[in-house]
């Protein structure tokens, strides 16, 4: 089946973005380059908030370029918003946790483009986007089909697990099988999960040339 | 010009810290300011005859000391090169190591705020190293040094920072202050003069082991892909040359030996085995993957058999944790391929201990003067020591190890875990060693470039021609 691979849902969206001669400010594609470079990409990044999301990205695509001969020389009859993302689940579900979660970034986002109808109606929100849809072939690798939330989850059991392990190990077998009872039960009751969003590493993500 | 009995490299115009590890125990590097141009190169010119080169020693007249020199990219542009020639060097030896701070993971404990003043300000434009056999020969090699340096004007010395070996008992060793003897490993390469040894070099299909390709080390040779790293120009100037990393790391022995003895009585294995654990080696040097259980000196004092094993039998780390030190920045054939991942992340080491030998049983503090003075020779600093730097010592991926680092090297910051993966047998149990604190911090370096006996003639004659 055509964008999916797995659990797996592969969205590619190119959105023509307005091109207004008249305005007297910044362009469209200018604003809307300024608004993504402004957004978080940790857990306060709008996609954080749709937590089925693997990986996201917006990219303002000015045109082709040409590279020289024996090249061809052609140009794109606009400029595009680029938007991919990997996500557990099915399309619909996701394009409308994005109109009703994430509101007001969406509206940000693509009202500097051809034809956006808004979020209010949230169905004329999806068929826009699938309008601007073309099939994805190539998928985010690093998934092992399961769901982000499960992902996170284990992540987090590992994490406690391994502290439980060092703070433990000693501990005489007795005790320790008690002790063990008690994280079981703390970890079925586990806190919210931590969400999603690049904080892994305190590298700035423009300072990373080997990753 | 000489060659080499492997053929094809000009042992007589590559300094001799380059092709050969002296093996001398006395060192000292000084630190250089340079002074005018006219005066640098007037300096330099004595020094043409003088720098000692790759060519072999008569083994009954050997040196009692020698000379090398080195220059970050601030101090070849005090001498004067020409702006072209300047640029061509790749980035990261312009930037310098202070500015590549963030990928190198040099920050809290490891951030230039921290380096000695002359690294963190970036005043050193020349690292003028001697090396000799006996401390007599270090000074008197050193005051000739200093007194060119006094007539040309050509230089301002900044700092002397000795190294030795650690002498214990009366003898020289190749011991560092944590108690581990170092040395092993140095990559085998086609035209070096040595032996090669197995386990330096890379591995064929074959699994025998083979000296890699020039290019890893030495500039204007094909590297292991069979490109030319990239290199400055015109091509005289780069070839014959490379790149040297120079990081003076502090070793907090007190903090070591606590947490050793500390974590040592609660592992069944014991502390001497914990040790081990943590390196790959035991102590003597002993590999973890040819004697798991205890440390073998006919093992360790053949070179046939020293550095001579693979992980591949040992893929779970029972022997030798995923996570020790030697598996993380060699990881040999442990990523498949027949090592094809790994022969383009090799580094020459030539470096030195500095600070007074403290014995075992003997009161040491973390304040004291002892430390490792990192030496590595690279043909592209940002392929191999880098990279190594950045994804196997400060990031544990590749190791299985999630984001852990390295135990030994590791910025930890007091929250750092080593998992020494185990088996079923009770004295070699799995554990976690957690709350590790930084064993050894950064007090600066920089990056440098070591160039051939040719490029130094043009430098000092001013003949550099990019064109």
């Amino acid at each position: 089946m055509a964008n999916v691979s797995g659990r797996t849902y592969g969205l590619t969206i190119l959105s023509p973005i307005i091109e207004d001669n008249s305005r007297i400010d910044i362009c469209h594609s200018m604003e809307l380059r300024w608004y993504l470079s402004q957004l978080p990409r940790d857990h306060r990044s709008p996609f954080a908030k749709i937590s089925s999301t693997y990986l996201a990205r917006l990219v303002v695509m000015d045109d082709v370029v040409f590279v020289g001969l024996p090249a061809c020389e052609e140009h794109l009859k606009s400029r595009y918003l680029v938007f991919e993302t990997n996500f557990d689940g099915d399309l619909d579900t996701y394009l409308r946790r994005m109109a009703t979660e994430t509101g007001d970034f969406v509206n940000a986002v693509w009202s500097h483009c051809v034809g956006f109808p808004g979020t209010a109606n949230v169905d004329a929100f999806i068929a826009y986007m699938k309008k601007c849809q073309i099939e994805t072939t190539f998928f985010f690798a690093d998934v092992n089909d399961r769901t982000v939330d499960s992902t996170l989850k284990a992540l987090h059991t590992q994490a406690s697990l391994a502290e439980f392990m060092e703070t433990h190990q000693s501990m005489p077998v007795a005790e320790l099988q008690q002790a063990f009872g008690r994280f079981l039960e703390e970890l079925k009751n586990a806190r919210p999960l931590p969400h999603g969003g690049d904080e892994s590493r305190d590298i700035p993500q423009e300072r990373r040339p080997n990753g | 010009m000489v060659e080499s009995a492997a053929g094809k490299i000009d042992v007589s115009d590559i300094q001799g810290f380059v092709l050969k590890g002296y093996n001398f125990p006395h060192a000292r590097y000084l630190l250089l300011e340079l002074g005018a141009p006219e005066a640098a190169r007037a300096m330099l010119m004595p020094l043409l005859k003088i720098v000692t080169t790759g060519e072999r020693w008569d083994p009954k007249n050997k040196p009692l000391s020698t000379v090398n020199i080195g220059f970050t990219h601030r101090g070849l542009a005090a001498l004067g090169i020409p702006l072209e020639s300047l640029l061509s060097f790749p980035l990261e030896f312009q930037q310098g190591m202070h500015a590549r701070g963030d990928i190198l993971g040099d920050t809290g404990k490891n951030a230039a705020e921290n380096w000695d003043a002359e690294w963190r300000e970036g005043r050193v434009h020349a690292w003028l190293a001697v090396n000799a056999r006996t401390s007599e020969a270090l000074e008197s090699r050193c005051a000739e040094m200093l007194q060119l340096i006094e007539t040309t004007q050509g230089a301002r010395l900044i700092r002397a920072q000795d190294a030795c070996a650690l002498f214990i008992d009366g003898k020289v060793s190749t011991q560092e202050h944590f108690g581990y003897k170092d040395g092993f490993g140095n990559p085998d390469f086609k035209g070096a003069e040595r032996r090669c040894t197995p386990g330096q070099g890379k591995l064929d299909e074959n699994g025998n082991w083979q000296a890699l390709a020039t290019g890893e080390i030495l500039l204007g040779y094909a590297d292991e892909a069979g490109e030319l790293p990239p290199a400055p120009d015109p091509h005289l100037l780069g070839r014959n040359g490379t790149f040297m990393v120079y990081r003076k790391l502090h070793q907090n022995v007190a903090t070591f030996r606590r947490y050793i003895a500390e974590k040592g009585a609660e592992y069944p294995g014991g502390p001497e085995k914990l040790s081990a654990k943590f390196i790959g080696r035991w102590k003597d040097g002993t590999p973890l993957e040819l004697s798991p259980d205890a440390p073998n000196p006919a093992i360790v004092n053949d070179e046939n058999r020293n550095t001579n094993f693979t992980y591949g039998a040992d893929p779970d780390g029972a022997k030798c944790p995923l996570g020790a030190h030697i598996r993380r920045v060699h990881p040999r054939d442990a990523f498949g391929f027949n090592g094809g991942l790994v022969n383009r992340r090799r580094i020459m080491r030539r470096g030195l201990t500095y600070g007074e030998y403290v014995p075992q049983n003997q009161p040491v503090s973390d304040t004291d003067e002892h430390g490792i003075i990192f030496i590595a020779l690279n043909a592209s600093l940002y392929r191999q020591f880098e990279f190594i730097q950045q994804q196997w010592i400060e990031y544990g991926n590749d190791a299985h190890q999630g984001n852990a680092k390295d135990v030994l090297m590791g910025n930890h910051g007091g929250k750092g875990r080593f998992v020494v993966q185990g088996t079923a047998d009770p004295t070699n149990p799995p554990f976690i060693c957690g709350g590790l604190p930084n064993f050894v911090e950064l007090r600066g370096g920089d990056y440098f470039f070591i160039p051939s006996l040719t490029a130094l003639a043009m430098m000092a004659t001013n003949t550099v021609d990019p064109r």
